[in-house]
């Protein structure tokens, strides 16, 4: 740890050796700058903060007529289902599962996105936006035919069913496996651009210091990501709570087994329950919110 | 080690930790799946219209009480349910929306069979109190209502509204005062109920589940019906047990009862049984044409059908003296008119001709009908009064004009042709009239001369399911494996000629047909 410590240290001068000559050019181009003002600001301020407020006037007002549309007496009852406290324990539990595993994947496969030009890149590169591009329902219907596409008389599902005893289709591992194919493209998608942004360099130097390209990864690259992996969570997570589309088609909509919170909006709304739907859907964006904050203050403090 | 790389470890333990609670209660659920007392399976599985939630919520409480299955039902769209069927080739029923779902599997050949639940009908949905005032066809058109209905392409509702209305010529300008066209119509009553439209295209029963609703009711939609059925899934491993709940479903003492609670027009369903036991009468010469589809019918439903064999003109008269079976299979369409209160309508099934039946080789060189008036010959023939055969050969003798001199060489009338193969292969008789069907298993013996120029030599099976039958769904179902391909090979081996045409026997599948109508169409309560 002290050896890993120090390696991260020397780095770290080094490169700040190599781009003070960078910084003082930066400094004189801020003196230049920074002539007395003529005009005044508040123009600036009044158009974007005009335009950046329509945006968040928009969701405030949308959460204020669901607010308006429902009441507490329907919350209590809502929660006071089993499906729905089932729902939510799966929910919590299927986007976190969701989310960790799209991290573990999005941070190599972004480092190696970022770091390297291997052949089939592009290939690699375009096939990660896919399930982005791709409309919810086709995804849930191509991990269905996946699933139950006989290759040879030789069946995914089951094989998976019958040999090895643990069936995904209709299960909650479809659950985890439809949120996971969303979740993760926006993670990766994330790494790579939080990898983009951080200096090669100081990998450079530690190999130079005698580093392996995997002891450079995990020293310094790794503990500077930590802001963008904690994004990546944040935004596979949410994605994850979000997805309706994939887990209705691959694994259904069964209460108390693979019912989530977002197929529940999606059956109260079936049946003109629509203040139990939007009561379940105020739970989510209040899910979403203090998970959203607490990944942020962890997001907020020290890196390393 | 860095922070960072402890809390990858870290959610690497969470995520493993939680994959054990996951699947700890996955296998809790699935022990508490509780043993069939019907002992046909523990769970079944149900792709169900998110719209029939809350009917099939409360039947599948009182089904599992009472008998002890699971009942996972999977919500969705119809046709994303279907879906799922066709690709995955899971699930034990289907259970869609409206009936146009049912059909579209029944010609992919995903559902087997179906079983009719209630009917549903289009009506104007306005908010209660009707405050815009909608009472005619032409308040939907006035620019002060805003008018939205489900898509002609993705709802059955509409596609009919769309029919019946193009007919009169109304279609275009209801289209025209349509603002929005949704995807299907509980999103039409939850924008009436949100207040972004003041009229909508709805089913009647979709408004049980909006209070703040109500129907109006117009006559141009008068004829715009849809049924609900339940369909059992063609690749279902456990057909039995899914049958075993479709039928309690549909039965007027159990399910329908749900469905008339959530607003439903139901169809006069079976009466609950267990075990349904249904009583058929056929003409002795359809028993190997039958036999093995009932025996089939009876293993995939998991019921017992008791077959009575007779000649046709006894089982009129058990009949008449107060024996009404669940559905009647007559020789030929003379026997079922004589018990039209029973049987008010039928549908031909299959055709038989008379042949005259010799001995191998035709020793007494008998080519026609004037051939069995010779002198000396011993001729068998069915009795007139106990079976259509015998009536028919009466018939065809005075068409003939041969009746005296052949009954005068008569020297046997049974009650059914077997009988008289019988006879021939004991060698007591030189020639007999029975059906050709007769002769199907007695090539070896026998050999058959066809009666020619004599259109009354030809018999007409007709089916028919009794009008007060207490298992008319489950007779019907019946009719419609004896109506199947599989059946129509069984007829033919046996010498039958297939008379039901296609048409027909789809119809009677969805119950348009003559046979359907009257088991299922005309029984609504």
């Amino acid at each position: 740890m002290v050896q890993s410590l120090v390696t991260q240290q020397l780095a770290t001068q080094q490169l700040a050796k190599m781009s003070s000559s960078d910084e003082r050019i930066g400094d004189d181009q801020v003196k230049r700058l920074g002539q007395p003002r003529q005009r005044s600001d508040v123009p600036f301020f009044l158009a974007m903060g005009g335009l950046s407020s329509c945006f968040i006037l928009l969701i405030v007002l949308m959460l204020a007529a669901d607010v308006m549309f429902t009441s507490f007496a329907d919350f209590r009852i809502a929660l006071a289902k089993p499906e729905i406290q089932a729902a939510f324990k799966l929910t919590v539990m299927s986007c976190t599962v969701a989310a960790i595993a799209s991290l573990l994947v999005a941070v190599p496969l972004g480092y190696l996105l970022s770091r390297y030009r291997f052949p089939g890149r592009w290939i690699v590169d375009t096939l990660v936006d896919i399930p982005i591009v791709l409309p919810p329902l086709v995804l849930g219907l191509s991990l269905l035919i996946l699933f139950h596409l006989p290759i040879f008389g030789w069946e995914l599902e089951r094989w998976l069913r019958d040999d090895v005893g643990f069936g995904v289709t209709y299960q909650w591992p479809a659950v985890i496996l439809a949120q996971f194919s969303v979740s993760c493209a926006f993670a990766v998608r994330t790494m790579r651009v939080t990898f983009d942004q951080i200096d090669p360099r100081a990998e450079d130097v530690a190999r130079t210091l005698g580093c392996t390209r995997g002891q450079a990864f995990l020293i310094i690259a790794v503990p500077q990501a930590a802001r963008g992996m904690v994004a990546a969570v944040t935004v596979a997570w949410a994605r994850a709570l979000g997805e309706f589309g994939p887990i209705l088609v691959f694994a259904g909509a069964t209460r108390m087994r693979t019912e989530v919170l977002s197929t529940t909006v999606f059956l109260e709304l079936s049946v003109g329950e629509l203040n139990s739907a939007v009561a379940v859907s105020l739970i989510m964006v209040m899910m979403a919110a203090i998970v959203l904050l607490v990944l942020r203050l962890l997001g907020a403090g020290p890196a390393t | 080690m860095n922070r960072t790389l402890i809390a990858l470890a870290s959610s690497v333990v969470l995520l493993v930790g939680l994959l054990f609670v996951l699947a700890g209660d996955s296998s809790r659920g699935s022990n508490t799946v509780g043993k069939s007392t019907s002992g046909t399976a523990n769970s079944l599985v149900l792709f169900c219209a998110a719209s029939n939630r809350a009917v099939m919520e409360s039947i599948r409480v009182d089904y599992e009480q009472e008998f002890g299955t699971t009942i996972q039902i999977q919500y969705g769209p119809s046709q994303t349910l279907l879906s799922s069927i066709e690709v995955s080739g899971t699930g034990d029923l289907y259970l869609p929306a409206d009936e146009s779902f049912i059909e579209i599997g029944i010609e992919k050949s995903l559902i087997a069979e179906v079983l009719p639940l209630a009917t549903m009908r289009a009506v104007v949905a306005v908010p209660r109190g009707n405050p815009k005032a909608i009472k005619t066809f032409d308040d939907l058109l006035r620019s002060d209502v805003r008018l939205v209905q489900a898509s002609p392409d993705m709802a059955a509702i509409s596609k009919v509204v769309k029919e019946s209305l193009q007919a009169s010529g109304k279609w275009d300008e209801l289209a025209k005062a349509t603002v929005a066209f949704r995807t299907n119509v509980n999103d039409v009553a939850n924008d009436l109920v949100i207040g972004a439209a003041d009229a909508g295209l709805v089913y009647d029963a979709v408004l049980s589940n909006y209070k703040d609703l109500e129907a109006v009711e117009l006559d141009e939609l008068s004829t715009v019906i849809s049924n609900v059925s339940l369909g059992i899934v063609a690749s279902s491993k456990q057909p039995q047990a899914a049958l075993h709940f479709a039928r309690y479903v549909a039965a007027r003492d159990r399910g329908l009862l749900h469905y008339e609670k959530n607003g439903f027009v139901v169809k006069k369903g079976d009466v609950w049984k267990e075990t349904p036991e249904l009583t058929i009468f056929a003409g002795s010469m359809l028993r190997p044409a039958i036999d093995a589809t009932i025996k089939a019918f009876e293993e995939r439903e998991g019921i017992r059908v008791s077959r009575v064999y007779n000649g046709c003109g006894i089982l009129v008269a058990q009949m008449k003296t107060g024996q009404h079976p669940d559905a009647y299979f007559a020789c030929d369409k003379e026997f079922m008119k004589q018990v039209p209160d029973l049987f008010p309508e039928s549908v031909d099934v299959s055709q038989n001709e008379l042949v005259i039946l010799v001995q191998k080789g035709n020793p007494k060189k008998i080519s026609s009908l004037k051939d069995l008036g010779r002198e000396g010959l011993r001729v068998g023939i069915g009795h007139e009064k106990q079976c259509a055969m015998g009536w028919l050969t009466q018939n065809t003798f005075r068409e003939g004009g041969v009746q005296k001199e052949v009954m005068a060489n008569v020297s046997v009338q049974t009650p059914s042709g077997d009988m008289l193969v019988n006879q021939m292969q004991t060698g007591s008789l030189d020639a007999a009239v029975a059906y050709l069907s007769n002769a199907a298993g007695a090539g070896d013996f026998l050999d058959a001369i066809q009666i020619q120029g004599l259109e009354c030599s030809i018999a007409i099976q007709p089916l028919a399911i009794a009008a007060d039958s207490p298992n008319a769904q489950t007779a019907t179902r019946l009719f419609q494996r004896l109506c199947s391909p599989e059946s129509q090979a069984n007829f033919e081996a046996e010498g039958f000629r297939w008379q039901i045409d296609r048409k027909s026997e789809d119809g009677s599948i969805v119950g348009d047909s003559a046979i359907g109508d009257s088991a299922i169409g005309e029984n609504e309560q």
